[in-house]
């Protein structure tokens, strides 16, 4: 196998995986992911099994590229865009849409996906699988911040965000972005670390 | 479980570690086994080190270091006998190491301790715990920690887990490469599912095992289907009741959680353990955590509850 260093993404693009407690303006670059789209509460069984899904297909494409001794990298961490408009908190749950992400370097091709995918499902692994894309997202200026604390507290940092970014004469373009920096499952949600990422346009 | 049940439990255990102490103040001079000291302590070798750790406050190892220093400083100020002889007997080849390790517990040289007729600093623990010539010893202080946020234990009642599995033997902090070959194997052949539980077992206890020849397992669980191949092998891990902690932080800190555990928690719950090995889950990745945010549970298997008496203590 080729000697040659672990590739780590979210280090590679510091500026982007790296926010402080207050908001800046940051130029995302386009880039790909691994995604699933769906509707539905956070946390409930769909959910959990796009969740499952989406890293099954990471890892797999990550370990059968490895193995056969192309470049390593490791395995991001999990993003997720948030499609509404208005004031998500009036929305019932159960109707929230969102696409989940994973960061994947750009050498990571189709080919890669569907060996990945037919793998799997070889192994009578989730059937949600076969629902993962690989996609390119251009976001391109957004604004960034860190949140710290529950989920269901993050719309007072986008108001933040937001009178920050229209200081500037921008507007929030969305869809919301976040990137998850702690496990829910096990961090109290007041330790949460969240970056939150808002497109923003021209207003 | 009757009132005063749990306080009875951890008078048994601080009776089978008063055996064990007493054993090791009357044999400094041999080298201490530590199945003998499990044994007298009614406990499996894997467990015994973080139960003695986490009721101590201190390791196997540098409590007999410690209890044998001690012995060295009651020898200068009792005997004649030559300092380079007390070394020996304390363990240390050279004047040199007795000398700096002395230094380090009393402030003082081995030959100024004489001079000054034993005028030094006293080594202080928490146990209370301290060679007597005689060895009569009637007890010691259990350590406890106040830290309640991290010493949230609950019981869980577990399935057997088929595992697939890849074996190390070698220096535990070397375990991630076996991992990195076990994962790229699974990985290939789709087994790395949405499920899948990454769990590690040691066989062996990295404080008081050599290096070489620690044995660990990395455990992925499987489904009904899979079957052993080449350097992976198939076993179950039992069902059954199981004392769970989270550990918070790095796989270096693990052993400090596992000494709460089993030497903090369990002499004060009413239960005994299980002879089956320990073992861990790993909830997150290294590969995209930093160290501080890692999440292990910590799992210590329990015999089914019942009286705090074990069988081994009706032997004396």
């Amino acid at each position: 196998m080729p000697a040659t260093e672990k590739i780590d993404l979210c280090k590679l693009h510091k500026d982007e995986y790296v926010s402080p407690k207050k908001p800046v303006l940051v130029r995302v670059k386009p880039a790909q992911y691994l995604s699933i789209n769906g509707e539905g509460a956070p946390g409930d069984e769909r959910f959990a099994a796009c969740i499952g899904a989406l890293y099954a297909v990471a890892f797999t494409i990550k370990m059968t590229r490895k193995f056969a001794g192309k470049q390593d990298y490791a395995v991001c961490k999990l993003e997720g865009q948030w499609f509404f408009e208005g004031d998500l908190a009036r929305i019932p749950k159960d109707k929230w849409r969102w696409k989940l992400l994973i960061r994947t370097p750009d050498f990571v091709s189709q080919a890669d996906r569907q060996q990945a995918v037919a793998t799997l499902l070889g192994k009578g692994k989730t059937r949600e699988v076969e629902e993962v894309k690989l996609e390119r997202i251009d976001e391109g200026q957004c604004v960034q911040m860190l949140h710290v604390g529950p989920y269901d507290r993050e719309h007072e940092t986008i108001a933040q965000m937001q009178t920050f970014a229209e200081g500037k004469g921008l507007k929030l373009a969305g869809p919301h972005h976040d990137i998850y920096l702690s496990d829910p499952r096990r961090v109290p949600p007041q330790r949460l670390k969240t970056i939150l990422r808002e497109p923003v346009s021209a207003s | 479980m009757r009132p005063g049940m749990k306080d009875s439990t951890l008078r048994f255990y601080k009776e089978r570690m008063l055996r064990v102490l007493v054993h090791i103040q009357q044999h400094l001079d041999e080298p201490l086994r530590l199945d003998e000291l499990a044994t007298l302590a009614c406990l499996s070798p894997h467990h015994f080190h973080h139960v003695f750790t986490g009721m101590l406050g201190e390791s196997l190892a540098s409590h007999i270091r410690r209890l044998r220093l001690e012995r060295a400083a009651c020898r200068l100020k009792l005997s004649r006998t030559p300092v380079a002889q007390i070394a020996l007997e304390a363990g240390y080849e050279t004047h040199e190491a007795f000398s700096r390790a002395f230094r380090g517990s009393f402030g003082v040289s081995p030959t100024q301790f004489r001079r000054r007729n034993g005028k030094a600093r006293q080594i202080q623990v928490r146990s209370g715990v301290h060679y007597h010539a005689d060895a009569r010893l009637k007890g010691f202080r259990a350590a406890r920690t106040g830290d309640k946020k991290t010493m949230t234990v609950t019981i869980k009642q577990l399935k057997p887990m088929k595992v697939a599995f890849m074996r190390h033997v070698g220096p535990y902090n070397e375990v991630g490469k076996t991992w990195e070959r076990f994962m790229m194997f699974l990985g290939k052949e789709g087994l790395l599912g949405g499920d899948a539980q990454f769990i590690g077992i040691c066989h062996d206890d990295p404080a008081v095992t050599p290096p070489d020849k620690i044995r660990y397992d990395a455990c992925v669980t499987v489904d009904d289907r899979f079957q052993a191949q080449g350097e992976i092998g198939v076993q179950v891990v039992a069902g059954g009741e199981y004392a769970v902690m989270t550990h918070f932080g790095p796989y270096e800190k693990l052993g400090e959680s596992y000494a709460k555990l089993l030497g903090q928690w369990l002499p004060r719950s009413g239960r005994n353990l299980r002879s089956t090995p320990y073992f861990e889950v790993y909830l997150n990745s290294p590969e995209n955590t930093e160290p501080a945010d890692l999440v292990t549970d910590l799992y210590a298997p329990l015999e089914p509850a019942r009286g705090g008496h074990h069988a081994c203590d009706r032997k004396d």
